[in-house]
């Protein structure tokens, strides 16, 4: 699954997107678990939960399941306007 | 019309293009974001606005058809800018046409709601020294 990063989360994963494939990924909570994991940095912003996730461009709130061919973003609250 | 884009553009120009297509028209309502100089005290240079493109596309489009439902809308212009922009630039431009001026001034200000609130832009603030990341608290 694509996974796409924006403002200031970018600076910390020195990524706009990457790919990521694993079995052990099979929803939303699963996939936040594995990127706490490989970006540490970003625990204490899922902790106070003020990032937004989108999957195939629609925000997703609750835990649903992920596809491989799905895209995920991963984004702070938006400023545009 | 949805357009997401770098470049500057004609308030006026993109707003009669569309204006043009419809005689029935008889009210439009449009709202202008600038890059202001000062903000939160501050000393603003410039700003540079990240975007998710496909996601803001896809959420004009269906906040426009929202608001289609609400109203009676003839049609919507979204313009945002993406980039660096310096203060005084034009960040955005939401114009709706309608044949009576409530569609229009209500939608207008619909949209424009929505689009703090969750259109996929972030904004970064630069000053003299520094830069920081903003976000809309209403």
């Amino acid at each position: 699954m694509k996974i796409k990063y924006f403002a200031w989360i970018k600076d910390i994963t020195n990524n706009e997107d990457e790919e990521i494939i694993s079995e052990k990924i099979n929803n939303l909570d699963e996939l936040k678990m594995f990127i706490i994991k490989k970006y540490p940095d970003l625990k204490k912003h899922f902790d106070k939960e003020i990032l937004r996730f989108a999957v195939n461009q629609e925000y997703i709130i609750n835990n649903i399941s992920l596809d491989i061919n799905d895209e995920i973003a991963i984004f702070p609250p938006v400023s545009g306007g | 019309m949805i357009k997401i884009q770098k470049e500057d553009f004609d308030s006026e120009e993109e707003i009669n293009k569309i204006k043009d297509l419809h005689a029935n028209v008889g009210a439009i309502t449009s709202f202008t974001g600038y890059v202001r100089n000062k903000n939160n005290n501050k000393k603003v240079k410039s700003i540079n606005l990240d975007v998710y493109e496909e996601m803001a596309y896809n959420q004009f489009k269906k906040i426009i058809n929202e608001a289609k439902l609400k109203w009676q809308l003839t049609d919507c212009l979204i313009i945002h800018r993406y980039g660096k922009l310096d203060v005084n630039s034009k960040i955005v431009l939401v114009s709706s046409f309608s044949e009576h001026r409530k569609d229009s001034f209500e939608s207008c200000n619909f949209i424009m709601d929505y689009l703090k609130k969750d259109a996929p832009f972030w904004k970064n603030e630069f000053y003299d020294k520094n830069n920081e990341w903003l976000v809309n608290y209403s």
